[in-house]
């Protein structure tokens, strides 16, 4: 790989260490095991550049995302409820980057595999470090993308969370990737450039790898970009198939919601509490709002929402503007039957306490007998089968 | 030279911060819980590294030196190789959606199939348009 790379001027600091004795040298170690002219550096910066992207793009987009679900207490009041489909994009391109990836991973490990026999198997302290950040990068890379694309199905076969997991891996695979660059900076300068006449090989590599990001992105993305719909071969969903024509993410029989008692009622908090039954809530002012479920899993849909505006809900009771809201489900258990909800989100006009999705009464599975549906929100935190809003 | 220089220390003192964070995280969360658990996410990492530099790429290499002799040979195992990865977990998994039909509702195996008979026959043809080509 390092063809043309000077002589390594020795640093003080780095302590060197010895070659290992030849008869060590054998089966992949030994040199010219690997015929393919393309294992060289030009290529790996090039699907490199591609990868590294990819990652970046997944990294920050996960972390809005992360941060759109939990929010720290010092950022919840200040995050903005517009775009209306912000999080609807940002995750779309989370999945649609994670999944462009696997590809640009597989062919990116392939171009620099010699690289794992090199000989001597560390030159220095410093080297061998190298290599053991370059590991932690390697692995970290595959379980991300092993475990996002099975999240996505929700398969769960390994024994720790996924959310936390998946969450701090990422951190450490930007830092390896950063550590990497760092350590290759000088060779990726060199070949940053394409040097005329091109390697007729290496375009057609290139060509294919780029073919693959294609299809698999094209037969994927349906699930979230619309006028992809037709495509959507392999994705573990499709935004038009589900009861009312949308998927769901938690059905009522997983969340033990079938049945909602015949006596229900909202209770809405506040100077003037609240308690509505169904019918009083649809004898409100109605809002109708195109909005998306955009869930963190990458799918998206949108659908005609129809119910009491939030806010509206709020001034009745009496709520201060700046109130921030406790959302209870009527759910036995689950990480989000209770959520909260910022002020900006409460006070948004499109917020709705939906009561019906494109002229039809809620389906049980979308939260009958009524459900939280709000702009630029994560799909968890739209809470169905609401119950009671408390100010907090 | 010295931008050079700069730019490589900022990125290693960033790296090692992004790096530290996350192993941090790893530690402290506790959901994860490492002192109750503290392989399980090791032996997985582990696992994949063996899994794809010990079997998948030699695999690869394998398949390199002897079936793909020509680009469009080639291309195309590129690409079957791609579509699988990506959906060989929808078609191992479809059925399984633990009674949310709106999971997995694909005929997974069919499109997975056709997929790769459709890849198969665009390289035929480049092969033997190619193969053509060169004996004129």
């Amino acid at each position: 790989m390092d063809d043309d790379t000077p002589a390594p001027r020795r640093k003080p600091y780095d302590l060197p260490l010895p070659t290992p004795p030849d008869v060590l040298r054998r089966g992949p170690l030994r040199e010219g095991t690997f015929t393919s002219a393309l294992h060289e550096p030009r290529t790996a910066v090039v699907i490199g550049r591609w990868l590294g992207a990819a990652l970046l793009t997944c990294f920050l987009t996960g972390l809005l995302s992360h941060v759109l679900q939990q929010p720290p207490t010092w950022l919840r009041d200040h995050l903005p409820s517009r775009p209306v489909n912000g999080y609807r994009v940002t995750q779309g391109l989370h999945v649609i980057s994670g999944i462009a990836a696997i590809p640009l991973l597989g062919a990116k490990l392939w171009t620099v595999y010699p690289k794992l026999f090199e000989w001597p198997p560390a030159r220095s302290v410093l080297h061998a470090l190298e290599r053991l950040s370059i590991a932690i990068l390697v692995a970290a890379m595959l379980l991300e993308v092993f475990t996002g694309l099975l999240n996505t199905l929700q398969w769960y076969p390994w024994p720790f969370p996924f959310r936390q997991t998946h969450f701090w891996l990422g951190w450490l695979a930007v830092g390896g990737l950063l550590l990497h660059v760092a350590a290759k900076a000088p060779l990726i300068a060199r070949h940053w450039r394409r040097v005329r006449p091109g390697l007729a090989q290496r375009r057609a590599f290139l060509t294919a790898v780029t073919a693959s990001v294609g299809v698999v992105t094209l037969t994927t993305a349906g699930q979230t970009v619309p006028w992809l719909r037709a495509l959507d071969l392999f994705a573990p969903r499709r935004p038009d198939l589900g009861p009312q024509g949308l998927p769901i993410n938690r059905t009522a029989v997983q969340a033990g919601t079938s049945t909602v008692p015949a006596d229900w009622q909202l209770t809405v908090d506040g100077p003037r509490p609240l308690r509505l039954s169904l019918a009083e809530l649809a004898q409100l002012p109605q809002t109708t709002a195109e909005l998306p479920i955009s869930c963190v899993e990458g799918w998206s849909a949108s659908a005609h929402w129809t119910g009491v505006r939030v806010r509206d809900l709020l001034d009745l009771a009496g709520a201060p503007a700046d109130a921030r809201l406790q959302i209870t489900s009527l759910e036995k258990d689950g990480p989000y039957r209770v959520v909260e909800m910022p002020a900006t989100y409460a006070r948004d006009p499109l917020t709705l306490l939906a009561l019906r999705v494109n002229g039809q009464v809620l389906d049980p599975d979308h939260g009958y007998p009524a459900r939280i549906i709000a702009p630029n929100r994560p799909g968890v935190l739209q809470t169905k089968w609401v119950t009671r809003i408390e100010l907090i | 030279m010295r931008t050079m220089r700069t730019t490589r220390a900022l990125l290693v003192l960033a790296g090692l911060a992004l790096t530290g964070c996350g192993l941090y995280g790893i530690a402290t969360d506790p959901y994860i819980d490492l002192a109750q658990h503290p392989f399980d996410i090791l032996r997985w990492a582990i696992g994949g590294l063996v899994l794809h530099d010990g079997l998948w790429v030699p695999l690869a290499c394998l398949a390199g030196v002897t079936l793909a002799r020509s680009t469009p040979v080639r291309t195309g195992l590129i690409l079957a190789a791609a579509v699988t990865a990506v959906a060989l977990p929808a078609v191992l998994r479809a059925g399984h959606h633990n009674g949310n039909p709106t999971v997995l509702p694909l005929p997974y195996l069919r499109n997975w199939l056709l997929t790769l008979a459709a890849i198969a026959l665009l390289t035929t043809t480049w092969a033997l348009l190619h193969h053509h080509r060169k004996r004129r």
